[in-house]
């Protein structure tokens, strides 16, 4: 499955089974700025997706009534699958920094670009740094887990920041060793 | 007028024929109610840049501006009242960390009375008034900032300058220094810290990167546009 939506929605069914609507306004809360849903009907897009593929299943008797709410609860088999989809995104992160690596070192002939490149990149890593919320812990305990999200998500953030900016000293050293020819060879 | 300008300041150091430089034509304000942030690796010249901040050692080149005169007149007359210097060290370790605030108070003539009201104030003022009375080599890492900054707080300064707020302090405890700081900004104090970590830059209203002695940190605004070329608004996924 590709769409990051519906790994996302089966995250808030794990989280707490529920019915479309009431996922559609948790989406919109946990993952604003992150994903959208291109409308409410988005939801139940999805959730015939999951359902397809025995990742979510209908809870017994929430059809009934004048305005029948059919709740979802995750499957074991989603909840499976949902950890190791989790546990790819690593890979996921590994493979984009790869990649900017990867193009940053075609400047090698011309390593002066390349230290602009990567000054711009110190100055956005700690403007991104710079701006992640402070959550003293007790704060956290008191208002549960939605803080507690946010504050796994911030330190997630911090630590990654910091290996990235340690890791630009790294590659400006490096770039101005390279030898004086590389230099003339702009 | 800044509280706090470093004008093109250079330092080295000379180690038998070789001589290092360790601060290359620095230059940065510090307003009062900013909190200031320098990012460096080890050995990027952090540490030495706040002991010129604080006038502790002078530059050799360029000049520190404090309150708009030049800081190599009356360093001494500064430092301890208009300029705190946060210091870790909290001694031998088997003095209450009261005493330990008290200490600097009474060296400048406070009354003891008095000395003690402030120093309790000032414990209070960093979250540390419960190690009051324990000796301060039984505090932890977190603890002990607090204390070391309570100790700077009772003399009422005007600008902070702590080298490593956060280092060593437990993960758990990082948010809580670094509210302290935020708040002593809020307060109207100017804080100027250094930091190896990322985490410690979460909450300042300015951030600048130390690199082999030269200091960097473009405007807020480049910054943000940076970051918002980065940044994608949102991703449109389909199902």
């Amino acid at each position: 499955m590709q769409s990051q939506v519906n790994w996302a929605l089966l995250g808030l069914v794990i989280e707490r089974p529920s019915y479309a609507y009431e996922l559609a306004r948790r989406f919109e809360r946990t993952y604003e700025g992150v994903l959208t849903l291109s409308s409410v009907s988005h939801v139940y897009t999805a959730l015939a997706a999951l359902k397809d593929r025995a990742l979510v299943e209908e809870l017994p008797g929430t059809r009934a009534g004048r305005q029948p709410k059919p709740h979802y609860r995750a499957t074991p088999k989603g909840l499976e699958d949902y950890r190791q989809w989790l546990a790819a995104q690593l890979d996921e992160d590994l493979r984009r920094q790869r990649l900017f690596v990867l193009s940053l070192s075609t400047f090698t002939r011309d390593p002066q670009a390349a230290l602009e490149v990567l000054a711009l990149y110190e100055q956005a890593c700690m403007s991104e740094a710079q701006s992640i919320p402070l959550a003293p812990r007790a704060e956290v305990c008191a208002n549960g887990a939605p803080e507690l999200a946010a504050r796994l998500l911030a330190e997630d953030s911090r630590l990654a920041l910091g290996a990235k900016l340690a890791w630009v000293q790294y590659a400006r050293r490096e770039l101005r060793a390279l030898p004086d020819t590389q230099v003339l060879g702009r | 007028m800044s509280l706090l300008e470093l004008r093109q300041v250079g330092k080295r150091y000379r180690e038998g024929q070789l001589e290092r430089t360790v601060l290359r034509e620095v230059s940065v304000q510090i307003d009062s109610g900013e909190l200031a942030i320098v990012w460096g690796l080890r050995g990027s010249g952090r540490s030495t840049l706040l002991r010129v901040a604080a006038g502790i050692e002078a530059p050799d080149d360029g000049v520190v501006l404090f309150d708009g005169r030049d800081l190599a007149d009356r360093s001494e007359e500064v430092l301890g009242a208009g300029i705190g210097y946060c210091q870790k060290f909290l001694g031998s370790g088997s003095q209450p960390a009261l005493e330990i605030v008290m200490m600097p108070l009474l060296a400048a003539g406070v009354p003891t009375a008095h000395a003690r009201a402030r120093a309790r104030g000032a414990l209070e003022r960093t979250g540390a008034v419960a190690c009051a009375t324990r000796r301060t080599s039984a505090l932890d890492t977190a603890e002990t900032v607090r204390v070391a900054l309570a100790r700077v707080l009772a003399h009422r300064p005007r600008l902070v300058l702590v080298d490593d707020p956060i280092q060593g302090v437990d993960l758990f405890e990082r948010d809580g220094i670094l509210s302290l700081l935020r708040s002593l900004a809020d307060d109207g104090i100017a804080v100027l810290a250094s930091t190896a970590e990322a985490t410690a830059l979460s909450g300042a209203d300015r951030t600048l990167a130390l690199t082999e002695g030269e200091l960097r940190g473009a405007p807020q605004q480049e910054l943000a546009t940076v970051v918002a070329l980065r940044r994608p608004a949102g991703r449109r996924a389909s199902a």
